[in-house]
């Protein structure tokens, strides 16, 4: 995979995911660094696993586990993430955060 | 007129788009009006139309599998009302939708403008 | 000395701070990354993360029997007693 080809489909995932995660009241975490390396891992893992899954969460075998977990996963994750306003992965933040040192891991387990 | 090999009967903004004897229950045809890809499915005797790209990746949701008024992407299982068009978990992810009706034995579907 | 094993992917960004936490302050840890086993270890990882943690998100640190989910420095500190926890 050259390195052409991974930066021309970061940025094709990148429009189609942007289209979805802005009605739900996301958007791309300002950290650029952080954006640039998940996208990337998610593009090789659409190559390698057939869907650009997440990066950040081990993937099941079942098929039915593992589409929950085809970013953005957003709407399967819906409460756990809006209250730590942003994705578990981080790749997405709420709009309105705009300092993301705040921001922190917390498991769903320890939400509900 | 000839849009995408459909004859258009227009009627306003009623676009004629096919003949509903191809239609029974959970039937699903594709048609293009314009540059537009309209999913047209029958459901309970009634035509829903939607586009028919889905609003993760853009796969044709014709291909998908169809549950009472749901309909499932092919590519990674997002579900869809198709009165709607609302994704099941996030009502605020839309499929566009369209509205139909039959006129004598045509399908029409009411385009925007 | 804690025992501490951590489940983690080699595609996630939090786990390699994870793992820099531990490297920083000198702590021994076994890391096992999910993505790189054969099917069979998965599966076997996956039931013990759902059973340990309910979940399945990386990075998963098991710290004796204390589990820590998520990069989580202060939470790491606080299990092995190394003050605040402030980088
Ligand atoms: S946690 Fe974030 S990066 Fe991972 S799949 Fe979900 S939305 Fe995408
Ligand atoms: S393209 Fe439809 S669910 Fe992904």
């Amino acid at each position: 995979m050259s390195e052409r080809s991974i930066e021309a489909r970061k940025k094709q995932l990148m429009k189609m995911f942007q289209r979805v995660i802005d009605p739900l009241g996301y958007k791309f975490n300002p950290d650029n660094e952080l954006v640039d390396f998940i996208m990337e891992q998610e593009v090789k893992l659409e190559r390698e696993a057939g869907a650009p899954f997440c990066p950040c969460q081990a993937l099941p075998e079942r098929r039915e586990d593992r589409m929950k977990l085809v970013c953005p996963c957003i709407p399967y994750h819906r409460k756990h993430f809006d209250a730590m306003k942003a994705c578990w992965c981080q790749l997405y933040v709420h709009k309105d955060i705009t300092d993301t040192s705040q921001l922190e891991q917390i498991p769903i387990t320890e939400l509900e | 007129m000839n849009a995408g090999g459909v004859n258009l009967k227009e009627n306003n903004k009623w676009v004629s788009v096919s003949v509903s004897s191809e239609f029974s229950d959970g039937s699903m045809k594709v048609v293009s009006v314009g540059d537009q890809r309209i999913l047209l499915i029958q459901v309970q005797g009634k035509i829903y139309g939607i586009e028919n790209t889905c609003i993760h990746m853009n796969c044709p949701m014709h291909r998908g599998l169809l549950e009472g008024y749901t309909i499932k992407c092919p590519c990674h299982d997002w579900e869809f009302d198709i009165r709607t068009g609302e994704h099941l978990m996030a009502d605020e992810l839309k499929i566009p939708v369209f509205e139909c009706k039959i006129d004598e034995n045509d399908v029409l579907i009411k385009m925007e403008g | 000395m804690a025992k501490i094993v951590m489940y983690t992917l080699s595609t996630c960004p939090w786990c390699k701070k994870a793992k820099t936490f531990f490297e920083e302050n000198d702590i021994t840890f076994e890391s096992i990354d999910y993505d790189l086993e054969d099917k069979e270890s998965q599966k076997e990882i996956i039931t013990k993360m759902k059973e340990l943690g309910g979940t399945t998100a990386t990075p998963f640190v098991i710290i004796d029997d204390i589990v820590i989910v998520g990069y989580r420095p202060k939470e790491y500190a606080k299990a092995l007693n190394l003050g605040d926890g402030s980088e």
